[in-house]
């Protein structure tokens, strides 16, 4: 057993030789992995910076062109366009999944039916899906000829003549609402249970004694005392919304004509799309998010100090 | 509080429950008995029967989207990355948590700048990178990218539970004359198991599932591993219109996940909680 004097700090009572051996372990363990980060995930971020004032298609000679490609963003509609479709499902999807899964984690939490063991598995399901595996079956469930929702809709009577959902501009966006829902659920209903497993009963139990209706207890108790983590959980939802694009990319890849382009769509495919190698604009408008992204940051964070609750 | 009464409003959330999970079974089930009808079945009716299930659908589909390769591509991608990464997290988060060293807060803190880094930004020259590394249009090109790297959620998740173990098991394995390699593989990866599962099924998750890494670093169909092959597969749809051979590449396509998810719930909800709280 370890010795008065011997055991501090984990590292102390080691000989010099044993000091080596802790520096030599410790550069092995940590230098693969952080200088992989060094090198491609810094380096990148930092060059992206210069990267968007070149003009280069990625063969070519580059050349240097200032602020024109900050100057040509502010004039393109299709940015604008794209970051107008990001603000509604950044409005949209948080504020739709946050409800749904706060109302089926409480029912989950606080009713134990007897199919809520199987529902608790069953409904984080979607989140273990691969992200092409959700977004080509939805393609299938909007499909105008075969889809299962107009087969759905057909069987209540309601005939929407082969109606492509992801074809029709008035629709493509808001088609796109219900998958991200509908992927994202699974994972906020464990953290929002997890998070209501911390109240005490005692809170609820004289709500009850005072009437106090299932509802009035999930609005008056349960997502007071939540609060904080409904929080963290929006902003990682807004977040996601802004920055997010592989769903889109691969069920409409921005069309029909641009109606569900995002600014994170948009991006990609002016640097890797059939049709452009616009590398420079490209980091032009990443650096753009990325300023976006650091002041919505610090906003947040001024505003998110207040009304912690103990409990 | 399971001492509620049942009242008729109850009928109403069980309902909605119901519901609920009806809109996720109900797409997953379609999808495979499509996957067993013929073509001519399903552009009859989608909600039929088929008459007689169409097993053969599955070789079809596994033979024209080249499966066997693309299983083969995936299985050495996730595989080795899954290995790699696993055990180099594993070792930082050992010395970044467990050990006292000068520089230690400074590597902490510059791995923390990851947080606030959209890494949309970086898409184009990291591409540009891998391409003068002639690390592009490789599957161990994409290795290389995955593994070596830092992941805030991961340490974080590793290292919280190596803090929780005494301190005392490495002091007296050092009074032994034990190393640091020998106390890091004999006394702390055995205990940190768990820890050690939760960040491979992560990381199992996310490489299976990843997308934009694959679909931008290969290029030649004979690397795609199963997500770019499938995306691609859709995109040929447009000129042939065999749905019940697709629905039966989607079907495997998720399977192993599905999988997974079935035998290690339990560890995939505990690190789905952390990860909301932390990360």
């Amino acid at each position: 057993m370890a010795q008065p004097g011997v055991n501090t700090a984990g590292s102390g009572g080691l000989l010099r030789k044993n000091k080596v051996q802790k520096r030599i372990f410790i550069f092995f363990a940590i230098g693969p992995s952080f200088l992989g980060y060094l090198l491609f995930t810094l380096y990148p971020n930092i060059l992206s910076v210069y990267y968007s004032l070149l003009e280069w298609n990625g063969i070519s000679a580059s050349k240097f062109i200032g602020l024109d490609n900050y100057i040509y963003m502010f004039k393109d509609n299709f940015v604008w366009t794209s970051l107008y479709h990001n603000l509604i499902l950044m409005i949209t999807v948080p504020i739709l999944t946050i409800y749904i899964s706060v109302f089926l984690a409480y029912l989950l939490n606080n009713k134990g039916y007897l199919e809520s063991a199987f529902y608790k598995v069953l409904f984080f399901l979607p989140n273990v899906l691969a992200i092409v595996v959700v977004a080509l079956l939805w393609r299938f469930i909007y499909d105008g000829e075969y889809g299962m929702l107009n087969a759905f809709l057909k069987l209540f009577g309601i005939e929407t003549n082969n109606f492509y959902w992801l074809g029709d501009t008035r629709t493509a966006l808001w088609a796109i609402l219900p998958v991200s829902i509908w992927s994202g659920v699974g994972l906020y209903i464990i953290i929002f249970m997890n998070a209501m497993k911390g109240i005490p009963a005692s809170l609820y139990e004289s709500a009850i004694l005072d009437g106090a209706t299932h509802m009035q207890r999930l609005f008056k108790i349960t997502m007071p005392l939540i609060n904080p983590v409904i929080r963290v959980s929006a902003l990682f939802l807004v977040l996601g919304a802004f920055k997010g694009f592989e769903l889109i990319l691969i069920m409409t890849n921005g069309g029909p004509s641009g109606s569900t382009e995002v600014i994170g769509s948009y991006m990609f495919n002016m640097a890797f799309g059939k049709n452009s190698h616009n590398y420079g604009y490209a980091s032009a408008i990443g650096m753009f998010l990325f300023i976006i992204m650091v002041v919505a940051k610090m906003i947040i964070d001024k505003f998110s100090k207040r009304d912690e609750i103990e409990f | 509080m399971e001492n509620n009464k049942r009242t008729w409003v109850d009928l109403v959330w069980r309902i909605l429950l119901f519901i609920w999970a009806l809109s996720i079974l109900v797409p997953l089930l379609w999808i495979i008995l499509e996957s067993l009808k013929t073509n001519k079945e399903f552009f009859a009716n989608v909600w039929a029967l088929p008459d007689k299930l169409m097993w053969v659908n599955y070789k079809t589909a596994w033979k024209s989207y080249n499966l066997g390769p693309t299983a083969l591509n995936t299985l050495y991608f996730v595989g080795v990355s899954l290995l790699l990464g696993t055990f180099l997290t594993t070792l930082n988060a050992y010395a970044l948590t467990r050990l006292q060293w000068r520089g230690r807060t400074l590597i902490w803190s510059t791995i923390m700048i990851s947080l606030f880094l959209p890494g949309i930004n970086a898409l184009v020259p990291q591409y540009v990178l891998m391409r003068d590394l002639h690390l592009t249009n490789s599957l161990t090109g994409l290795i290389i990218l995955d593994s070596l790297g830092e992941s805030v959620f991961f340490l974080m998740l590793l290292g919280g539970f190596m803090q929780s173990l005494p301190k005392e098991l490495e002091e007296s394995a050092y009074m032994d004359g034990a190393s640091l390699m020998q106390v890091f593989l004999r006394i702390i990866v055995p205990l940190s198991t768990p820890g050690i599962v939760t960040v491979a099924i992560f990381k199992f998750l996310g490489l299976y599932n990843a997308f934009l890494g694959p679909f931008i670093y290969l290029g030649d169909q004979a690397k795609y591993t199963i997500g770019v092959a499938m995306y691609n597969a859709n995109q040929l749809m447009q000129y042939k219109a065999d749905w019940v051979t697709l629905f039966a590449g989607v079907t495997i396509a998720m399977l192993p996940t599905i999988v997974l998810y079935i035998i290690f719930q339990r560890q995939i909800s505990e690190g789905a909680t952390l990860g909301g709280v932390k990360g």
